[in-house]
Formats: structure tokens, sequence, C-alpha cells
């Protein structure tokens, strides 16, 4: 859980990898969010987008990070 | 779509979403895991029971030896010499007892006849005592010089790796005082030091996994024990034997590490362990 990263001795955290994960499927909700036009029926669309976005974060740590 | 529906979806989202974030926080502080472990092994020091000049160094830095195996051998000149002179003065004791002995037996004759004193009877009786211990401390004195020329020969207590040799021939060791240390063959294990915060998480028998910084292999491994004792930095004292005591830093609490023990299960064989060496420990939580 939470391993670091080792790249050529220099430890990163796995965020590094984690993040752009959760942030792609954000992006692709949003892209098909889009497309179906649901989008604009949401209501606080930026509140939802962060609430998602945390919501995958940890969905990707839960499945990734053991 | 109904706007109820549209508020509290928008609401369960956001509501997922901190629960998600609290468990990513715990998951995160809570769970036991250490960047910080090392690799340990059991270290034996090497020291002569003799003092005097190495004059045969029958090993290299690095080298691995056998239980048993002459390491080096200290001059033993002196160590001969002193059991040549004890023996010398145990063949003078003992014949000082003879000389006692032959002349109590010619006192027991000679009181029978009451020719000498009760006196000097009891006196050669313990003039003969006297020369039999002082045989015997004679003795025990060689027994000593004994061991010591038997000690000039420095063996390997153990098997294992020969560290941080500098000793040459030719010089001058003292006793007890230590020349090199040996790593104990397979004692490897390692030490997590896991922050307090995680040590509730930590038990006895846990399984470990271990990756080593050069990554690799994950070695597996069972806790064996968790430290019971870290030094105190608020009681060490000053040269006014003051306590030192740590300023505050209010709201902002450091949490202590404790160092916990993990047995490897086995080394595979390409894997160079060093002890010392940096590794990160992942304990598994059974739930």
């Amino acid at each position: 859980m939470l391993k670091e990263l080792a790249f050529d001795g220099l430890l990163f955290s796995p965020l590094i990898i984690f993040i752009p994960l959760a942030f792609l499927l954000s992006c692709i909700t949003r892209l098909v969010l889009y497309q179906t036009g649901l989008y604009h029926k949401l209501w606080r669309e930026a509140w939802f987008e962060v609430g998602l976005f945390i919501c995958y974060l940890a969905l990707v740590i839960y499945l990734l990070g053991s | 779509m109904g706007k109820i529906f549209r508020i509290s979806l928008t609401l369960i989202v956001v509501a997922v979403a901190g629960i998600a974030g609290h468990w990513i926080w715990s998951h995160y502080l809570y769970s036991p895991w250490t960047r910080d472990g090392r690799v340990r092994a059991e270290i034996i020091t090497i020291a002569p029971d003799v003092s005097g000049w190495v004059n045969q160094l029958n090993v290299k830095d690095n080298q691995i030896v056998s239980k048993g195996d002459v390491l080096f051998t200290v001059d033993d000149t002196r160590y001969k010499a002193t059991i040549a002179e004890l023996n010398a003065k145990a063949e003078s004791q003992k014949l000082a007892w003879e000389l006692a002995k032959h002349k109590y037996k010619r006192r027991i004759g000679l009181t029978n006849d009451n020719l000498v004193s009760k006196e000097t009877f009891d006196e050669a009786f313990i003039n003969t005592e006297l020369a039999r211990t002082s045989y015997e401390l004679a003795q025990a004195q060689l027994n000593t010089a004994q061991i010591d020329l038997a000690r000039t020969q420095i063996h390997a207590p153990e098997n294992g790796t020969l560290i941080n040799l500098s000793l040459r021939n030719g010089n001058y060791v003292s006793k007890g005082n230590s020349v090199f240390s040996l790593v104990k063959q397979d004692s490897l294990y390692i030490t997590g030091y896991f922050e307090e915060t995680k040590i509730p998480l930590v038990h006895i028998g846990q399984n470990a996994d271990v990756s080593l910084m050069s990554g690799g292999h994950v070695l597996h491994g069972k806790v064996t024990s968790i430290g019971k004792a870290i030094a105190n930095t608020n009681v060490t004292t000053n040269g006014q034997l003051l306590p030192q005591i740590g300023q505050t830093f209010n709201w902002v609490r450091l949490s202590q590490r404790i160092p916990v023990d993990i047995q490897l299960d086995s080394i595979p064989k390409d894997i160079e362990l060093s002890v010392g060496m940096t590794v990160s420990i992942q304990l598994q939580t059974d739930k």
C-alpha cells in the first residue's frame, strides 16, 4: 500500500501515478457526460467533479495500492 | 430530471468523496508501512584474550570463515617462557612438599619414642600441608599459563564473514580490545522503524513484505518483536547535570518511531544483502 516508486535511487510518492490515473478517469467521465448532454443538468458541476475526482482517487488507491 | 434528484446526486457524490478522502488520509497515516527499514545481523566482535604481537594472520577482509578456524595467532614466546618458569616452580614446590613429608614421617617415629615435643610434631604436620598447598598453587598457576598459551590462537566463534579487518602482521593487540567483527552467517534480519501511530496495527507474527531500495524481489518475513523502549531526549543532562528539555512545538507533535524486528523467511541466492541496507516494509493487515 502506498509503496514508494524508486527511479534511479530517488524515491517518489506513488501518488504521482495515482493522481494522473484518477484525473484521466475524471476526464473520461466528463467527456461522456458532455456527449450525452447530462453535464449541464448537474447541480453545481464543479462540486460534482471535485467529489468524483476524490472518489476515483480512492478507488485507484484501493485497487492498485495493495 | 427532477431538481431534487439533481441536487441529491451532487450531494451524494460530495458526501462519498468526503468519506473516500478520509479513508485515503487514514490509509496513508495508519497503514503499517515504513520507508525506513534497515538490514541488520548478529555481529560478533573478535578480541584476543591475550596481549602481544600478531605473528600470523590467516584471514583477509570480508573473508568467509567457519567456526573454529584459526583467525590469527599472537606471539607466544612470552607465554611459553611463563610456562617453563611455572613448570620449574611447580617442580620445586613438589620437592619441597616431598621434603616436608619426609620430615613429618621422621617426626612420627620420634614422637612415638617421646623424643620430640608435641609442638614440633604439629609443626611438621602443618609444614607438610603448607608445602602441599604451595604445590597446588603452583599447579594452578601453570594451568592458567597454559590457558593463556592456548588462547594465543584466536579461533572463529561462529560461521560468518569478517568485517573491517585492518589488522596486520606485527600489530600489537591488547587483551580484551576488539580488532574486527564477524557477521554471523544466516543471522540477517530487518529492523523497521514504525511511527507510534502505526504501532497498534503491528503485532507479532504478522506477515511483512520487504522491498530493497535497489528494487528486484520482494522478500517475505514475519514480525518477531516490537521494541519496548527508546531513549527520551528530555532526560539527558548537560555538563552541570541540568536536564535538557526540548523546546515546545505547540500544535506540532512529532511521532516517535519504534523499532520492529522482522525475520526473513528465506533470502534468495541471487540477492546480495549487506547489513545496513535500506528497505521499505509493508506489513500485511488481515482486513
